[in-house]
């Protein structure tokens, strides 16, 4: 009799089977990776990454995958090289006049649109109009604002006016894409949605399906570089075990980030190949001082909490002393990671002042100089007073709470300055709540975050001027005239090697007064199949699978 | 006509508590700390104007309400303002019109989002509730009639263990497992697929619903289980059971016409509000098989500050769970007369 619930469990038990049977064998010709390039079969590059476009309207988009596909599907006055040089891409000549305001680009002939119609001056002028008069782009402000007009003075040519004499307009006009007039000109500026994605660039939009992925197909007819391949597809996984099991089972080619812990186990695979470099836009790790003088204070947004401590050199200087970056190096990314500097990162290449000697280890050295000045432990409760005695040396140490690194580097920070009879305390914030508390109220006394860098030291040069104090995009409060003074002379400095000069003096000089601690510049970890593609570029100062100048290049495996 | 006025009550009852969460939602996300202008964005290049701008446009510049001056002794709100001005009074009027507003972080219409997204999860999630309802129910009568039998303990320690595993390991053991079996292990369908013939796609889907829909399966089975046995149990003990077996019926006329019906009351409650919550996705298993369904939306949001995101799963899921409840309520009185609608 129980034989009948018997039978009907088991014919459960098949149905399930069944389907997933059927499921199993139903997608005919569905080879993970079609890495057969020849003979009809097209041959389709799959990347794995952990993101996904927040819009693939180029104005309106923040994240830097969003950029990863912009860089593919439309082409730019300037493409990025991996080296950190610039390379001309529209424009067959850019000439400037002599006061250094007014460039001339000529475009190249005969570049057309995916949809076929021309690429012309028109559409550059189009643009780069549309960019600066769009005041919810919440990027394109930054690299507009020195535009004084923009115009296509005929089919070929575009002439920029500029209202500040600046040397490094290519790092101005390498995100600024090139948008087609013929479809932005009836579209609104902040709502399309772009998902047609006409553009010029070495590939095309086939479909793209928010968080899931993005299917390009290559655009063949491209003026400079028509792609080997014949597809990518970027499949976004949410979570790094299934990113980093699914290059090693080959269900994709690539993969454009993974935790410093997986760097080991896709080493030991035979046909993965793993590399670290600095990310195209680099990033930096900071050890934030509230630093800003009371005088200046931001008037009524600032509130100017931070530990007088901090406010003396000496006092940083022992706290960098105490700070082994090798070991936060060794925990956070396993070795792989540089120690930093300053803000201004080796991924920047010659703007990095490589000359710079670091304040080395040594805790004796730190504790002889808060020693030396009076910062003893007076009350003798263990913990570092001020030479006065009017309080100890107690440290709020805030940090965004959704960094993965935070809570690690804080805790590092807390043994290696605790060793120095310095207390802490530890706290995470929402990264709102840290804006506010940030800046310019300046209601902290150590912050733990980071900057994403352009291509040009000069946005992370002026973090630190105290014109900045007030605006709150100066987290330190730093404040020096001559370091504000040689910001504006490399500001408006044409010639290369001066401003070079420039740009390290001013980097020495925030380092000598260590406004930062930077622990160190973040990698960019990625790994490739070296059985599927070939011909992906690494060993350069920069490192990114994802650039066009890797995807355009890269064949088939034979 | 007093089962009529009752339902007519029920249904008052359900919508109020969906007014009362409209109003919540819209408090309780303003009430947390932070900018969603910035949405945590921490850069220099961000002007000011162009916050400004953002601000604007999602009409955050706004007051969020009146401080109704005559009613209220405490001022909270802006006084003076108009209030059909206020963000309040266009949030809700917009949800009358079935306005959702426009996502802060992908630009996107929120109703765009939540559709696709509910899709999603309603597909996964419903394979899930099926195949655990009919494995653990079948388990649960198993095991029930074979009490305190070998295979009545096997199917209590399998059914304790598969519920106490934590989702997320499971979901990564599977994952891991399946990646070196060539089951696909990322979102709902390969990419690059829509070429192809609709079943082709429909198999592809299928294949990726696996290992999430596994994972679903074996982490609710052991609940539906563990209470269909109990429930079970304290059933066949009544004497009008033993008068059943005296009868001499076979034991799948027992369970069918005299055991089933009575045992499953409490298994009606739990599966009701399990489905309730399905809508809301199970965040764990989307995020490691990276399933693009409410759950994952629901965490992006939370990340970003995108409150109309927010907004719109929030109202959808109290609607789904009040709905679900009021279906348990009814199926109440169809499966055992004697419960009235009180």
């Amino acid at each position: 009799m129980n034989k009948k619930i018997l039978y009907v469990i088991a014919l459960i038990a098949l149905v399930i089977s069944a389907c997933g049977g059927g499921g199993g064998t139903a997608p005919a010709g569905e080879e993970p990776s079609g890495q057969e390039g020849s003979g009809g079969t097209p041959s389709i590059v799959r990347i794995g990454w952990a993101g996904s476009p927040d819009t693939l309207n180029p104005g309106m988009a923040v994240l830097s995958e969003s950029y990863t596909i912009f860089e593919l599907v439309y082409d730019s006055m300037y493409e990025l090289n991996m080296d950190g040089t610039f390379t001309l891409t529209l424009a067959e000549s850019a000439t400037v006049s002599d006061d250094r305001l007014v460039w001339t680009f000529k475009i190249r002939d005969g570049i057309t649109f995916h949809d076929g119609q021309p690429l012309t001056a028109k559409d550059v002028a189009f643009s780069y109009n549309l960019y600066q008069s769009t005041e919810d782009y919440p990027w394109m402000g930054g690299y507009t604002s020195y535009f004084e007009s923009v115009e296509a003075t005929d089919a070929n040519e575009v002439v920029i006016t500029l209202t500040e004499a600046i040397p490094n307009i290519e790092s101005q006009l390498v995100f600024l894409y090139v948008l087609p007039e013929h479809i932005w000109g009836s579209e609104s500026a902040v709502e399309f949605d772009n998902v047609s994605m006409i553009g010029s660039g070495p590939f095309k939009m086939v479909e793209y399906a928010q968080s899931e992925f993005v299917h390009l197909a290559a655009n063949k007819d491209h003026f400079l570089t028509p792609p080997n391949v014949d597809e990518a597809i970027f499949q976004t996984f949410e979570n790094n075990d299934a990113l980093v099991q699914a290059i090693k089972t080959g269900q994709v080619d690539m993969i454009m980030e993974m935790p410093a812990t997986a760097v080991a186990t896709l080493e030991s695979e035979e046909a993965v190949e793993v590399f670290v470099g600095a990310p195209l836009s680099p990033t930096v790790t900071d050890i934030i001082f509230n630093q800003v003088l009371p005088e200046n204070c931001p008037e009524g947004d600032g509130i100017c909490t931070g530990h007088p401590a901090l406010l003396d050199r000496n006092v940083r200087l022992a706290l960098a002393h105490a700070t082994d970056k090798q070991k936060i190096i060794d925990i956070i990314y396993l070795g792989n990671a540089s120690p930093g500097l300053t803000l201004i990162p080796d991924g920047l290449g010659v703007w990095y002042n490589s000359s710079l000697a670091d304040y080395e280890f040594d805790l004796a050295k730190a504790a002889q100089i808060l020693d030396d000045n009076g910062y003893v432990d007076a009350d003798g409760d263990g913990i570092r007073d001020m030479p006065d005695g009017s309080r100890s040396l107690t440290f709020r140490v805030n940090w965004p709470s959704d960094s993965v690194d935070g809570p690690r580097l804080a805790e590092l920070l807390s043994e290696m300055w605790g060793a120095l009879g310095i207390k802490t305390e530890l706290q995470s914030m929402d990264p709102d709540a840290l804006t506010a508390v940030c800046c310019p109220a300046f209601d902290f006394d150590v912050m733990l975050w980071g900057w994403g860098s352009d291509p040009d030291p000069n946005l992370l040069l002026s973090v630190m001027t105290s014109a900045e104090i007030t605006t709150g995009s100066s987290e330190t409060g730093y404040s020096n005239t001559e370091y504000d003074e040689l910001y504006a002379q490399q500001a408006v400095e044409p010639d290369f090697e001066k401003r070079k000069e420039l740009v390290w003096k001013m980097q020495e000089m925030v380092h000598d007064d260590v406004v930062y601690i930077i622990p160190y510049y973040d990698p960019n970890i990625q790994a490739y199949r070296s059985d599927r593609f070939t011909g992906w570029i690494t060993g350069q100062p920069k490192l990114e699978l994802s650039d066009p100048s890797s995807l355009t290049i890269i064949e088939p495996v034979k | 006509m007093d089962r009529f006025q009752n339902l007519l009550r029920r249904i008052g009852w359900a919508v109020l508590t969906i007014a009362f969460v409209i109003v919540l939602n819209f408090f309780l996300f303003r009430i947390l700390p932070g900018d969603p202008a910035r949405a945590g964005v921490h850069d220099p290049r961000l002007k000011k104007d162009a916050v400004e701008a953002i601000r604007v446009r999602f009409g955050l510049d706004k007051p969020v309400i009146n401080c109704f001056d005559s009613l209220n002794p405490i001022k909270v709100g802006n006084c003076g303002v108009n209030p059909l001005d206020t963000q309040f009074f266009i949030y809700v009027k917009n949800l009358f019109i079935g306005e959702m507003g426009f996502s802060y972080h992908t630009n996107r219409p929120v109703t765009d989002i939540l559709v696709e997204r509910l899709w999603n999860t309603v597909l996964l999630i419903g394979a899930g509730q099926i195949l655990s309802v009919i494995i653990g129910v079948l388990f649960g009568i198993l095991a029930a009639w074979k009490a305190r039998t070998s295979i009545d303990y096997s199917a209590l320690t399998i059914s304790l263990l598969v519920w106490s595993l934590p989702t997320f390991w499971l979901g990564i053991i599977l994952l891991f497992w399946g990646s070196a079996n060539g089951f696909p292990i990322g979102g709902k369908a390969t990419p690059g697929m829509s070429s192809m013939p609709l079943s082709v796609r429909w198999g592809d889907i299928a294949q990726h619903m696996i290992l999430p829909t596994i994972t679903y399966t074996l982490v609710y089975m052991g609940e539906y289980m563990l209470i269909m046995r109990s429930s079970l149990l304290d059933v066949l003990s009544e004497d009008y059971i033993l008068t059943a077996k005296a009868k001499g019926l076979s034991v799948f006329q027992i369970l069918r016409d005299h055991a089933l019906k009575n045992a499953m009351l409490p298994l009606v409650t739990v599966i009701a509000i399990n489905l309730g919550f399905t809508v809301a996705g199970a965040i764990q298993i989307e995020s490691v098989f990276s399933w693009p369904g409410l759950g994952g939306a629901i965490f992006e949001a939370v990340n970003r500050r995108d409150f109309p995101v927010l907004q719109g799963a929030f109202l959808l899921i109290a609607v789904a769970v009040i709905a679900a409840n009021l279906i348990a309520d009814l199926t109440y009185t169809y499966l055992d007369p004697r419960v009235k609608m009180e």
